[in-house]
């Protein structure tokens, strides 16, 4: 496999995780997507997703500090990997050449 | 896993408990806490009631593959299917088996005949439903028959009027086809000099657009138009033709009478079809043959239906079209109906005809049915038997096994991996059986067929033929092995390995439970056969009020009817012959019935229906009937007008004195000259009936009934073929034996008895195998201890007691338990016959004591030599 294929969720989910840097975790990943895209996402297609990401090897995770408002049970903080940093820079640079391959004016105008 | 304890302001605990049972333990902490975090902002933003509705919902989303999936155990138990414990688990139960050869046998000798036996049972089901299911148009056809209101009475019978068929399609427009069936017709084929006499029907037109009969030339629409038209089987057409091309248009003598022309050859009939015809005769031609059934009042042909199919593909409905042709005949026939005599026409769907052919007050009652249902029980049974053969030897040699269980416990193996091996030994076991089965079923399948009177073989490349073995084997290897697989999996490795296990109460109690049930059906069996056994005695031995040895039945047609005079002259002269006459019918078989009969006094609203036969003079001297009064004889001029009627039917009439009486049949009004007693008419199932005897010098089509001297058949026989010969040299001479014949009324009884003792005796030959086996291994359990009681001076005698009582006491209270259970089924068996024998309590004592006998010769073989055994011998090892 050339590489790993991302979903247009799971990509987000993985940038999210970035942006958010050290306090990548179940709920605030869902908050900042919710913030960031004003989509309403569950938070368990968000569990999925980082699970599946963990298991394609694009994040690396470890068990976080527990707090009271969770019962005492621990986060599980995501952070990304070198994979998951090369796809989504890889991702990028494919979007970025198909923009600039489109024509000034070929695609129809919108007004914001 | 035990849900966690909540204080005040948490989400609901059903939630909670929820996804702490679906979500796999190391997902579980970082799912739940961030879960509950968004309840505790969601119970400050919006308040507690919304966030619990918030947190179910988001427990329910969790419902998916990556929540509930748990992850691998690293070091993970190596899989049932691994093939090194495959191997082992082959090599072991082969060990088992090749170790223990007589219990080996045992158990497979048992499970192969169980098994052999309920393969022969489900072959004669299969063969029995098969029947009559290959018509295409099977759904949409169905038997018009009549239900006669009479005397009290309520009955079915199949006979219509002849007319009924086309008046029913012309009326009806839910009937696309109607087609009538004579009764078996036989006829003398000739061509060129063949000769020979063929059995077959007369239909209607319609008949081969009904019924799948493929026809090998010709065409259905135009074959059976004309009234000469003869359509006959691919057997027919190549015996006399060489053909069926050939048959085609060719000429057939029949009865050394008319011609007809052969229109078109069909397939011959297979063996499956409850109608079995090798010609077809038309319509036209049989009610010119027999103008009497012309009229709408004789009732003897059977009519046949195939209903229209609706616009949306289904057919018309069969309960409708019932409920419009009920009072129909009336409305052709408005004579019918009668003072009390009621008759209402119903419909039976052809396909079921074959097994519900029993009818009672006039509704279907079933009919072969009950034999199905009842073999298909004997078959469960018998392969249950064998099954706890399987169950007990298993279970009670368990101490055996019980180490390998420990060790294999010890490093490692679950329960399920241990039951898993178990079940597959019996599945081994059962494939092994089952090889030997097929053979046996193989070996025993001609006769089989011999006593059911069928034609069954084997399939192999019928594909439900493997599905139903592997079935019966899957379910005898689960059924057998489920109970010791469950046992043996479930002892504690701690107790076996320190050599203190010991078989509870329980399992003792439930062993003999099985031993109790085997017993049980056995006996069933056994009582069964003999009850079966003796009421066929019963049939055999009863008086039939005429002699039924030394008659010979011949069929009055060609010369010898129309010199009937002569040949009979000739006959009595001839060396072997006692008496002849001729009756309609056969004494055993009724020829018909009628209502038509009157005397003064008649209650005008009674309608005894009274059987009816017209004979010749010697009838009851021919058929040795007691007679009060006289028979008839040529020297009273008008015996013409003279009744002979039994007993029953003077009882009916009601005369005190009936001898000399008046009497008037179908309008002819004559006197009483003797009372006949009272014979049987038909088969032991129905009661005698009123019968009335005529006069008639009409001889054509009636039987001819010959008495021989007593062991002179042969003499008889000769010379009668000979007398047939001159009179009749274009009809081959065939003949019935009157014995024969009153045999044939009981073949189903009889089969049903045969297969019935040889059930029984199957079913307590596997019981006592497995008797034997458990025998040996209580024998062998407990040589320590006989050997001590020998030294201690118990006799022989004290220690086979001790042996055999605990069997023994099994076995009786088996046989306390079976007799109520057989004395209902067997009452139940015996309502069907109207002249029975009783039930007695000897044919139960007689059950229990061979079903006591052979479990003690069983037993004894080994407490016999386990009392016989040295004691030194077996005490000198410990």
């Amino acid at each position: 496999m050339r590489r790993s294929y991302l979903g247009e969720f799971e990509e987000i989910v993985l940038l999210t995780v970035a942006v958010l840097g050290e306090g990548a975790y179940g709920v605030a990943i869902t908050d900042e997507l919710d913030r960031q895209t004003g989509r309403s996402v569950s938070i368990s297609a968000v569990h999925a997703a980082l699970h599946r990401l963990e298991e394609k090897g694009m994040l690396r995770s470890h068990m976080g500090e527990a707090t009271a408002e969770r019962g005492g049970r621990r986060k599980r903080l995501f952070t990304v990997t070198v994979l998951g940093s090369r796809t989504l820079h890889d991702i990028r640079a494919v979007r970025e050449q198909l923009w600039k391959a489109i024509l000034p004016h070929s695609l129809p105008a919108i007004s914001l | 896993m035990k849900c966690s304890d909540s204080p005040s302001s948490r989400p609901p605990r059903w939630a909670d408990c929820l996804l702490e049972r679906f979500c796999a333990p190391h997902l579980l902490e970082e799912i739940q806490g961030d879960l509950h975090e968004r309840f505790q902002r969601n119970a400050a933003l919006l308040g507690e009631r919304s966030a619990r509705w918030h947190y179910v919902r988001e427990v329910l989303s969790f419902m998916r593959p990556f929540a509930w999936k748990r992850k691998k155990e690293p070091y993970s138990s190596p899989s049932y299917l691994n093939t090194d414990m495959l191997r082992n688990y082959v090599k072991i139960a082969w060990r088992n088996l090749a170790q223990n050869r007589s219990f080996s046998a045992i158990n497979i000798l048992g499970l192969a005949l169980g098994m052999a036996c309920s393969l022969l049972i489900f072959l004669w089901i299969q063969d029995e439903y098969s029947v009559d299911a290959y018509h295409a148009n099977g759904p949409r056809l169905y038997v018009v028959m009549e239900r006669q209101m009479y005397d009290g009475k309520t009955e079915a019978s199949p006979g219509t009027p002849a007319l009924l068929p086309d008046e029913l399609k012309r009326r009806f427009p839910e009937i696309a086809y109607a087609a009538g069936l004579s009764w078996e017709e036989k006829h003398t084929f000739a061509v060129g000099d063949k000769l020979n006499k063929e059995k077959g029907r007369s239909v209607g037109a319609d008949w081969l657009r009904m019924f799948t009969v493929p026809l090998l030339a010709g065409s259905a629409e135009t074959a059976l138009n004309a009234p000469n038209n003869l359509v006959i089987s691919r057997t027919l057409a190549e015996n006399y033709f060489g053909s069926p091309q050939a048959a085609i248009g060719r000429s057939i003598r029949l009865d050394n009478q008319q011609d007809y022309q052969v229109t078109a050859v069909f397939e011959t009939i297979p063996e499956n079809s409850s109608l079995k015809y090798d010609y077809l005769l038309s319509w036209q031609d049989f009610l010119r043959r027999n103008e009497w059934l012309k009229e709408w009042g004789n009732h003897v042909p059977q009519t046949y239906v195939q209903l229209q199919t609706e616009r949306n593909g289904q057919p018309a409905n069969a309960d409708r079209l019932e409920a419009k042709l009920k009072t129909f005949l009336y409305e052709v026939s408005p004579s019918l109906k009668k003072g009390t005599f009621d008759i209402h026409l119903f419909l039976q769907p052809f396909q079921e005809v074959y097994l519900h052919s029993n009818y009672k007050n006039g509704y279907p009652d079933g009919g072969r049915i009950e034999y199905v249902r009842l073999f298909g029980i004997v078959a469960v049974f018998i392969l249950l038997i064998a099954c706890i053969n399987f169950m007990n030897l298993a279970t009670a040699r368990s101490v055996k096994r019980a180490r390998e269980v420990g060790i294999r416990k010890v490093v490692g193996a679950a329960r399920g991996l241990l039951f898993g091996q178990f079940m597959g030994e019996a599945l081994l076991l059962t494939a092994i059986a089952l090889v030997l089965a097929l053979g046996v079923v193989w070996l025993l399948l001609p006769v089989f067929n011999e006593l059911t009177e069928k034609n069954i073989t084997l399939h192999p490349n019928q594909g439900t033929f493997w599905i139903t073995i592997l079935i019966i084997t899957m379910l005898t290897g689960l059924i057998a092995g489920s109970y010791p697989a469950l046992f043996l999996s479930s002892l504690n490795p701690i107790r076996v390995l320190k050599n203190s296990l010991q078989l509870g109460a329980g399992a003792r109690l439930f062993r003999q439970g099985l031993v109790v049930f085997q017993f049980v059906l056995s006996t069933l069996l056994i009582i069964g056969m003999i009850v079966i056994y003796r009421q066929m005695q019963y049939i055999q031995t009863k008086n039939l009020g005429f002699d039924r040895e030394n008659l010979i039945y011949l069929h009055a047609e060609g010369g010898v009817a129309d010199r009937y005079a002569a040949f009979r002259q000739e006959l009595l002269k001839s060396s072997g012959i006692q008496s002849v006459t001729y009756m309609d019918g056969t004494p055993t078989n009724g020829f018909g019935s009628t209502g038509n009969v009157h005397w003064p006094g008649k209650d005008p609203n009674t309608n005894i229906q009274f059987q009816f036969s017209t004979v010749d003079y010697d009838f009851t001297k021919t058929l040795k009937l007691n007679v009060t009064g006289r028979d008839f004889s040529p020297a009273y001029g008008l015996d013409s007008l003279g009744y002979l009627i039994n007993k029953t039917a003077a009882r009916r009439i009601g005369y005190t004195d009936p001898i000399g009486k008046p009497l008037t049949l179908w309008g002819q009004q004559g006197t009483i000259i003797g009372i006949v007693d009272d014979y049987h008419m038909a088969s032991m199932h129905v009661a005698i009936e009123p019968l009335i005897v005529k006069l008639n010098p009409k001889v054509s089509g009636k039987t001819i009934i010959v008495r021989t001297q007593p062991g002179q058949s042969q003499e008889a026989l000769a010379s009668l073929e000979t007398l047939w010969r001159t009179f009749n040299p274009k009809i081959p001479f065939t003949y019935r034996f009157a014995d024969e014949e009153f045999q044939k009324l009981y073949r189903r009884e009889m089969t049903v008895g045969s297969l019935t003792g040889y059930f029984a005796i199957l079913a307590i030959f596997i019981s006592c195998l497995g008797l034997f086996g458990l025998a040996a291994f209580m024998a062998e359990q407990r040589t320590k201890e006989i050997g001590v009681r020998k030294v201690l001076g118990a006799s022989v005698v004290s220690i086979m007691s001790l042996l055999s009582g605990n069997f023994l006491k099994l076995v009786i209270i088996a046989i306390v338990i079976a007799s109520p259970i057989a004395g209902y089924a067997m009452n139940q068996w015996l309502q069907d016959f109207t002249y029975k024998i009783s039930l007695e309590w000897w044919m139960f004592a007689g059950a229990g004591g061979l079903a006591v006998f052979i479990a003690l010769v069983t037993v004894s073989f080994h407490s016999i030599r386990a009392a016989l055994m040295n004691p030194v011998k077996t005490l000198r090892s410990e």
